[in-house]
């Protein structure tokens, strides 16, 4: 998920939480702790890295974009999802037609 | 305006929590979060963002931080949590058998080879060294998640200390023994071996070459190298935020 907000252009914190927020159709909301520990993750394992830092009203801002693993790791896992989606769909439409 | 600073204070409380390297790197940014988040008029951090808060801080402590593609290591510490686990189990039994020991002993009968005169010194030092133990475990969990090199070599040799105390668990509880006693006796006894089994376990992870590559040789260049290349970064990104405070 919060691979998917920074897909088109880096987020700040807030943003991500904001962001993901509409992705989930309001369902998922990300807690700043959460998010926080998902970002480090995220950035040990060079999925991400920092792109700007801002200071908006005396407040630190730092914006995170997806480095290429993290654009790749993205990929894949949409891939997965989809695959998944797919083949459930398949089967409803087979059990279906079977009981129609 | 009182309000938000109250709100922030609370906060700042509540990050208290994370690593002090962690609060020095992100707790400005995560604060700023939680201020933007915050309702209007809010004068305290609500209980769920809390609960949150300190869960990530108490996590970050304690999580392995080599990266995830160290599955060995990740495995071993794993495996001594789960062995912390085990070990608190064990000194529970063991504290219910000592009341139990105590109860039979005011009745004038004995357990045989029990904990001998139930002497509260030796009470005393029997939960204390149990106490010792599960934070062993948890010291080790945490300073081989962290790549640690003597961490690995202390694993070695407390298991080695453990392997001689294993002849200990396999002691006759006596035999005034009832039912319960015994159950709780044989209890505590397999508890401890399947501890073992993890220690050993986790210590062979430990010393696999996958993962001796995450562990740092203390003194060897590539850790001096290392330990320069994180001061640098701590300067640069100091004097990158320095203008904030101006």
């Amino acid at each position: 998920m919060i691979l998917t907000a920074l897909a088109n252009g880096s987020q700040h914190g807030y943003g991500i939480i904001i962001d993901v927020r509409e992705i989930s159709g309001g369902r998922v909301r990300l807690r700043a702790g959460t998010l926080y520990s998902a970002l480090d993750r995220l950035r040990a394992d060079a999925l991400i890295v920092v792109d700007r830092e801002e200071v908006v009203d005396g407040r630190l801002r730092r914006y995170y974009r997806l480095t290429p693993a993290g654009t790749g790791r993205l990929a894949a896992e949409a891939a997965r999802l989809q695959a998944a989606a797919s083949a459930a769909l398949t089967r409803l439409n087979l059990a279906g037609g079977m009981a129609t | 305006m009182t309000d938000q600073a109250d709100l922030e204070r609370g906060y700042r409380r509540l990050l208290a929590w994370y690593p002090g390297e962690f609060r020095r790197e992100n707790g400005q940014e995560i604060l700023a979060v939680l201020m933007a988040g915050a309702r209007d008029g809010q004068r305290r951090p609500g209980l769920a963002e809390s609960a949150d808060l300190i869960r990530g801080g108490v996590w970050m402590r304690l999580r392995p931080s080599v990266p995830r593609s160290a599955r060995t290591v990740q495995a071993a510490v794993r495996l001594v949590y789960a062995g912390a686990a085990v070990s608190a189990a064990g000194l529970i039994i063991g504290l219910a058998l000592i009341i139990v020991d105590i109860q039979v002993a005011a009745r004038g009968q004995f357990l045989g080879q029990s904990l001998t005169a139930h002497k509260p010194l030796v009470i005393t030092v029997w939960i204390v060294v149990g106490l010792a133990g599960v934070s062993m475990w948890l010291w080790m969990a945490r300073a081989n998640g962290q790549g640690r090199n003597w961490a690995r070599i202390l694993s070695v040799v407390l298991f080695v200390l453990a392997t001689l105390q294993l002849r200990g668990a396999f002691t006759r509880p006596g035999s005034h023994a009832g039912f319960g006693v015994t159950v709780l006796y044989y209890g505590g006894a397999v508890l401890f071996v399947v501890a073992w089994l993890a220690g050993g376990a986790a210590v062979w992870l430990l010393w696999r070459p996958a993962s001796t590559a995450f562990f740092k040789p203390p003194g060897s260049t590539q850790a001096l190298h290392q330990a320069h290349m994180a001061e640098l970064d701590r300067l640069r990104s100091s004097r990158a935020r320095s203008p904030r405070q101006v």
